[in-house]
């Protein structure tokens, strides 16, 4: 038997993923690890992330993880990309244990982003 | 879903729909006013059985150019596949231990060969050639006085490749070796003649020629020294070879199948060669697409392509609501690239995009020319979507 591995909030995103691409003159971080490549590319107006982009290779878990991520962090505090924890978008998108090295990798291009950002804001 | 909301299945080399009149010859063997009764049974009804298993053996017997008596009746191909492997080495285990197949084989084979090695066999596993096919050179050097069976399959289940069986078989005949050939993917759907090629045993199943799944069979040629060791016991039926009531109502099926097949195999594979023209015309000027095997030498219901940098299970999921496959059906909960695919050496990335789409007789060239748009949407959305490699 073959169950659904995909929840319909996976399939929803990776459908229709609004935040696919790039954003120019935006900060930007690429990470590269368990198979998966995800770049992220964000723009930051005093202390607020305004715009959010990411490019994906990787499983659609990955590419929904991404989505997520992006929609739902427009408008948050900069400072919260160094704190990003993937356990709430696993538990949303139902993600299924064995994926868990492969979501990760977005949790470190986020911290990663979060560090450009904080480097950014510094200079 | 498609703008009709209707799934397009291209994953006719896993299974087949049962022909509506199959269903029927079916039918009449399970209902109460119908002829259920048990075969080894000694009353009127259960002669009666007999007689409709005798027929069905008819039917199969004639479209693979064999008698009657060859074939003992099983669940399907994996079941023939077992009996065949573990069957024929134990039986001529005091002639030798050494045996030959190849590593792009079905599981149904490679599983069985891997238990004999573990009972103490030797197994010389053959790497194909790029395209998928047995080099008869690479066998040649591979035979060895004391081997006792070679099992090369037919049609390759992943990427469709057709083994030159008449050659292999004239080999392992002028060593004295047993040759078995896992037939799954071909039987009812390419010409077989059992009568002319020099085939010992073979495996077929009837619910990839559409026939309902759960049977099955194996050839057993009628010559000196062909012979398996049963796997089960109890009941003696099957000259003790297999044992268990006869499903007739499964062997009548498969049966009906078999001369529906034979009356339009020709027919048959024009349909799939066009429609597999048409869809590789359709996909060969993506960049980075290639296809896995031989697509001049490969049966047409399957075209097993690859494309560079593109994410397998993600091109699946964009494919929906094609049903395709990534691998064999047994083996695509696994995320791991398929073994097939690697054996030929493909590297990992590229075997693990590698989409087998496989056609039928319901297939039409709509349904083709969807499948192109999906595909080619497809590869270019997850193309848009993917980041450069980090340096």
């Amino acid at each position: 038997m073959s169950p659904d591995p995909y929840s319909a909030k996976v399939r929803a995103l990776f459908a229709a993923p609004e935040h696919g691409g790039a954003l120019e003159n935006a900060l930007c971080t690429a990470v590269e690890d368990q198979g998966v490549r995800i770049s992220l590319f964000a723009t930051v107006e005093e202390g607020i992330v305004t715009g959010l982009r990411f490019r994906a290779w990787g499983c659609p878990h990955v590419i929904a993880a991404a989505e997520a991520f992006c929609a739902e962090s427009e408008g948050c505090a900069a400072s919260e990309l160094l704190e990003f924890s993937v356990s709430g978008l696993m538990q949303s998108l139902t993600v299924p244990v064995e994926k868990s090295g492969r979501i990760l990798v977005l949790e470190d291009a986020v911290r990663s982003l979060g560090s450009i950002v904080r480097g950014a804001s510094k200079h | 879903m498609t703008d009709s909301g209707q799934m397009i299945y291209l994953d006719y080399a896993a299974s087949t729909p049962v022909d509506a009149w199959v269903v029927e010859a079916m039918t009449a063997l399970m209902t109460a006013d119908g002829n259920y009764s048990n075969p080894s049974s000694t009353h009127a009804a259960g002669r009666r059985s007999v007689e409709y298993i005798a027929h069905a053996a008819g039917q199969l017997a004639s479209l693979l150019h064999t008698t009657e008596d060859t074939l003992v009746w099983t669940s399907g191909a994996t079941e023939s596949d077992n009996l065949a492997v573990l069957g024929a080495a134990h039986y001529r285990q005091e002639r030798g231990q050494h045996l030959i197949s190849m590593r792009t084989e079905h599981k149904a084979v490679t599983d069985p060969f891997s238990e004999l090695e573990k009972r103490g066999f030797e197994v010389t596993w053959l790497d194909p050639n790029a395209n998928g096919l047995l080099d008869i050179e690479t066998l040649r050097a591979a035979l060895r006085e004391d081997t006792q069976l070679v099992s090369i399959m037919h049609v390759n289940n992943e990427t469709g490749v057709i083994q030159d069986i008449q050659s292999i078989g004239e080999l392992c005949r002028g060593n004295g070796t047993l040759f078995h050939v896992d037939a799954a993917q071909s039987c009812g759907k390419l010409p077989i003649d059992l009568a002319a090629l020099p085939v010992d045993l073979m495996s077929v199943t009837a619910h990839k020629m559409y026939g309902p799944k759960g049977i099955g069979a194996l050839y057993i040629a009628d010559r000196k020294g062909v012979h398996v060791e049963p796997l089960m016991f109890g009941g003696g039926q099957q000259r003790k070879l297999r044992p268990g009531t006869l499903p007739a109502q499964q062997i009548v099926g498969f049966g009906a199948a078999a001369a529906i097949a034979q009356s339009r195999i020709n027919d048959d594979v024009g349909h799939l060669t066009a429609l597999r023209d048409r869809m590789w015309a359709g996909i060969r000027d993506i960049p980075g697409v290639t296809v896995n095997g031989d697509i001049g030498s490969a049966f047409p219901g399957i075209l097993n392509v690859s494309v560079e940098d593109i994410e397998g299970e993600s091109l699946l999921l964009a494919l929906e609501p094609l049903c395709v496959a990534t691998g064999s059906a047994c083996n695509s909960k696994s995320q791991e690239p398929s073994y097939v695919l690697r054996a030929l050496g493909r590297s990992d990335a590229l075997a693990q995009s590698a989409i087998r789409f496989s056609f039928g007789r319901p297939t039409t060239a709509a349904d083709v020319d969807v499948a192109i748009d999906l595909y080619r949407n497809g590869v270019d959305k997850l193309r848009r979507l993917a980041p450069g490699r980090a340096a």
